[in-house]
């Protein structure tokens, strides 16, 4: 098992989140995140007078897959999410030991 | 079955609660859940005290069986804790606590809650002096079963305690409501109180039987006979009470335990235990609960000024204002703004003068409104203010259209209160800000100094919900209802405009920030349309962060509000240079809806999606006629290397305006100057916007080199050769020296100066260049921003006589503005080399 890890912009969560019940992903978790990578933060202007914006708002989603499904949720997060500018965002890919469904107590595949 | 038994027998302590357990069942079935009140929770103390006294049949003397708490009330829910204490004279201890347990364990035994103590007149005491549950436990104090000398003995301890310092115990029961309302929050403000121990609650009707022992008050008359609650107080506190023992009753018979708060799933049940029905706009559930928030908003609000009346009565200030009778609406509403002004509460005459004075809705007049708006600017005392004239009742006969969300829940993620509530804390906060309160948010004291109109904000706070009346979406209805009140009131223009424009628009910058693009200018352009000017931007911003403020404690998050500041800073940076303004935001809608009108031919689908697409800077520079002439170029999918022209005749004589749709690629522009250049026209004038979808959409003046007609076939060849440069299979530069060789040189004496400019756009870094005239000179200067990668998003190319002046809108691959000195120097110098190199 695997979790697929994006941070996107805000405003493409639905299309993410579209794009992903399109292949069938029936859950995921959602963020709100701040952060920064290469574009850094910048400054806004406001009536003259200068703020410093350090981290820029973005949102996490989180899905569990099966070895299988990963390049499809990878896909679909890539297509869905991009804008071509920058801070479009990261996906991440990172291995799960175990799985639980809490309510029944199932494990591994079957939690998913 | 095992009726027959005798509740005293020898073989034990058994019979009493087993006889209890029955009765409490048959007490259960004799009513509906909803319906086991007061009554039903004094039988079931009665009921408790008759198993009490079986048990302490053969108990030996010099004890005494004590009820505390809610059961020294009488006043037992179904699942309450029975609280009894076992008084004795500390003597014999050990066998003491052998008796005690003879009582206790059957209790236990039966799994009835028993909360125990075993102690002396002293320690009891001594308990109540340390801890304040203690002490309001043994306000309650009644002796159930023993020796009454004893119990004197506490009663007239506990008599001098009260006695030695009155003053100090109201102060503690003070505290002690003021720290429960932190912790629990407040009955009426929650979707899930606690019925207990929420602000409103139960403990705040104990409240009155505890401060009342220390007035020396046996009963809420005697209060209401010494002065310090009202007739109509107490009547409203008699059927808070009823209402909240049902309830609380109902929730431990639907849950089978001991739980206070009422959880949203249980909701809906008790609702119908209740009988509720659902009506139009309120479903079952909702009328529940906002029955319970009238009644526990008059407990909260009635046990607030109890308690200040109170220690007034004990040697307090006295501060409360008085009214004379009789009184008008217009003196009313001037009562209360003296109120909300001082911060001081009006005393009890007064208050039935003003409930009084009100027969129906009263007449706006021109000092109402003046009082009624210094009221909502008045902060603290003004929200102090308007609550008592909500408890009162005044504010709905004032505004009738208030009624129709006071105390209406709200069940959403964010929302914590009731709507009437949530307008009011946001009026709080808007006030707030604009007296430069606004915590860490520099870009809400900016935003407070760039208002002029306050009331309009205020009462833009006061109205934005006001259209959550569960018919349908509540922005357009919150317009109808706020016009209908801003009229009642007679609010001139410009400010109820502008309040107007608050309520239509209180999303508008939090919905677009967080589901839209902000650096798509299309966009922020839109949105500034919607604003118009700085100042109601400023308004919105302010109303936009009291409102999140006021919803809970997470709807205003740093994510939030960063999204929303950077719209806003963009939005008003594109007002401040007029990029849009009030002319232009009618100048644009004046144009979305003429080319609609003028393409009513066209499915109505491709129309929406065409002026969703176009550039608001083309769209604002276009006649309609071009715009629509247009359409069948852009709107249409395009091909790869595709090449669309629309030409005809210019303004001036002997010129040509020309349109060229092609898919937007790096160094388009240089393409098509390269192919008009090649074609032996001059470009005296070029826009290139560019669609957020990636299309390009490039308007040339042009004349041709050489006298003499530009006919179609030398658009088919320039349409030819622009494809072929797509594609590559020609080099325009190799053609371009050629052309350039039959011409002659451009004047020495007019230098070459580049100017690069951040702070004019937002989106764009504008490099301003001014160069001699010369063939390809647009065709050069587009290809060296290609070869410095960055792409050309708006060009304006002005020709006086022999001297260019070109402005280029550009960002760099990723669509950033290009900031950092070097890259800055790198295009400085990369255009000065390319005008610089000899012509061949």
């Amino acid at each position: 098992m695997k979790l697929v890890v994006a941070i996107v912009k805000p405003f493409k969560l639905d299309e993410v989140k579209e794009a992903l019940r399109s292949i069938g992903v029936n859950g995921l978790t959602v963020t709100e995140a701040q952060g920064f990578g290469r574009q850094r933060g910048h400054t806004e202007v406001y009536r003259g007078a200068e703020y410093q914006v350090d981290f820029v708002p973005k949102v996490k989603v989180e899905v569990l897959t099966d070895e299988d499904g990963v390049q499809q949720v990878v896909d679909a997060i890539l297509k869905s999410a991009r804008t071509g500018k920058i801070g479009d965002g990261k996906i991440f890919v990172v291995p799960v030991e175990q799985t639980w469904r809490i309510r029944t107590g199932e494990m591994g595949p079957d939690a998913i | 079955m095992r009726s027959d038994v005798s509740p005293v027998t020898v073989t034990g302590a058994e019979a009493p609660v087993e006889r209890l357990l029955r009765s409490l069942r048959s007490l259960e079935q004799a009513y509906s859940p909803g319906h086991h009140g007061r009554w039903s929770a004094r039988r079931r103390s009665d009921l408790v005290d008759g198993a009490v006294r079986g048990l302490a049949q053969g108990l030996g003397p010099n004890v005494a069986l004590v009820a505390l708490g809610g059961y020294g009330r009488r006043q037992l829910c179904p699942r309450s804790d029975v609280d009894l204490m076992v008084l004795h004279p500390g003597e014999y201890p050990d066998a003491m606590f052998e008796t005690a347990s003879r009582v206790f364990y059957p209790f236990w035994d039966a799994g009835i809650p028993l909360g125990h103590a075993v102690r002396t007149v002293e320690e009891s005491v001594a308990t109540a002096g340390e801890r304040v549950d203690a002490l309001t436990a043994l306000l309650d104090a009644r002796l159930v079963s023993g020796d009454p000398e004893l119990f004197g003995r506490l009663e007239s301890e506990l008599s001098r305690v009260v006695a030695t310092d009155p003053a100090g115990l109201l102060e503690r029961l003070r505290i002690a409501a003021a720290e429960r309302r932190s912790v629990y929050g407040s009955c009426s403000q929650l979707i899930e109180p606690d019925l207990k121990e929420s602000a409103g609650g139960l403990r705040d009707i104990h409240l009155f039987g505890w401060a009342g022992r220390i007035l020396g008050a046996a009963s809420l008359a005697e209060l209401v006979h010494v002065g310090v609650v009202r007739e109509r107080e107490a009547a409203w506190l008699d059927g808070a009470e009823e209402f909240v023992v049902r309830l609380r009753s109902s929730l431990h018979l639907e849950t089978r335990r001991r739980t206070d708060r009422v959880p949203l799933e249980l909701q809906p049940r008790l609702a119908e235990a209740f009988g509720f029905d659902a009506v139009a706009g309120l479903a079952a559930a909702d009328a529940l609960m906002r029955t319970l928030f009238e009644h526990a908003r008059a407990i909260e609000h009635v046990s607030h000024t109890f308690l200040d009346r109170a220690a007034a009565k004990l040697g307090g200030p006295t501060t409360h204002l008085e009214v004379e009778r009789p009184i008008g609406p217009e003196e009313v509403l001037r009562a209360f703004a003296r109120m909300a002004e001082t911060d001081t509460p009006l005393g009890p005459e007064s208050l039935d003068a003003v409930e009084d004075a009100l027969l129906g809705v009263p007449r706006w007049t021109d000092g109402m409104r003046e009082a009624f708006l210094s009221i909502l600017h008045a902060g603290a005392g003004g929200a102090r203010a308007l609550e008592t004239m909500d408890r009162t009742g005044l504010l709905s006969r004032f505004l009738p259209e208030w009624e129709a969300v006071r105390c209406r829940p709200q069940r959403d993620p964010y929302h914590r209160f009731s709507v009437d509530v949530h307008l009011l804390r946001t009026v709080a906060g808007v006030v707030g800000i604009l007296a430069g309160e606004s915590g860490d948010d520099p870009l809400a004291t900016e935003a407070a100094g760039a208002i002029g109109d306050r009331d309009a904000v205020v009462l833009g706070a006061l109205l934005h919900d006001i259209g959550k009346v569960g018919e349908g979406s509540h922005v357009p209805k919150g317009v109808e209802v706020a016009a209908s009140v801003l009229s009642r009131m007679g609010v001139p223009d410009p400010t109820a405009a502008s309040a107007l424009f608050l309520v239509q628009e209180h999303l508008l910058l939090s919905d677009t920030a967080t589901r839209r693009d902000s650096s798509d200018q299309n966009l922020v352009l839109d949105v500034a349309a919607r604003v118009q000017d700085p100042e109601r931007l400023a308004m919105l911003y302010v109303l936009t962060a009291a409102d999140a403020r006021a919803t809970g404690p997470h709807a205003w998050t740093g994510w939030r509000q960063a999204l929303v500041r950077e719209l806003v800073s963009k939005v008003e940076r594109v007002l401040q240079k007029h990029e849009m303004g009030p002319d232009r935001a009618v100048l644009l809608a004046l144009r979305l809806d003429e080319v609609g009108a003028l393409l009513g031919g066209a499915n109505p689908q491709d129309v929406e999606t065409y002026l969703a697409r176009l550039p608001r800077p083309y769209l604002l520079a276009t006649e309609p006629a071009a715009v629509v002439r247009d359409f069948p170029l852009v709107a249409p999918p395009l091909g790869a290397s595709e090449v669309r022209t629309r030409a005809g005749v210019g303004e001036r004589e002997g010129t040509y305006e020309v349109t060229v749709v092609v898919r937007d690629r790096p160094g388009l522009l240089s393409l098509i100057a390269g192919a008009l250049a090649v074609g032996g026209m001059n470009i005296l004038s070029a826009r290139a916007f560019t669609t957020e979808d990636g299309v390009a959409l490039d308007l040339f003046v042009v004349e041709p080199a050489f006298r003499g007609e530009i006919d179609e076939e030398r658009w088919r060849r320039f349409r030819t050769n622009l494809r072929r440069a797509l594609e590559g299979r020609i080099s325009l530069d190799h053609k371009i020296r050629e052309k350039r060789g039959h011409y002659p040189s451009p004047t020495a004496d007019v230098p070459v100066q580049v100017a690069v400019d951040n702070g004019t756009s937002d989106f764009y870094t504008v490099v301003e260049v001014s160069a001699p005239d010369r063939i390809g000179l647009l065709f050069d200067l587009a290809r060296a921003f290609h070869d410095l990668r960055l792409d050309v998003h708006l060009a304006v190319v002005a020709t006086y006589g022999v001297r260019v002046v070109d402005a280029f809108y550009v960002r760099d691959l990723i669509g950033e503005k290009v900031v950092e000195p070097d890259r800055i120097a790198a295009i400085e110098a990369a255009i000065e080399e390319r005008l610089a190199a000899k012509s061949p």
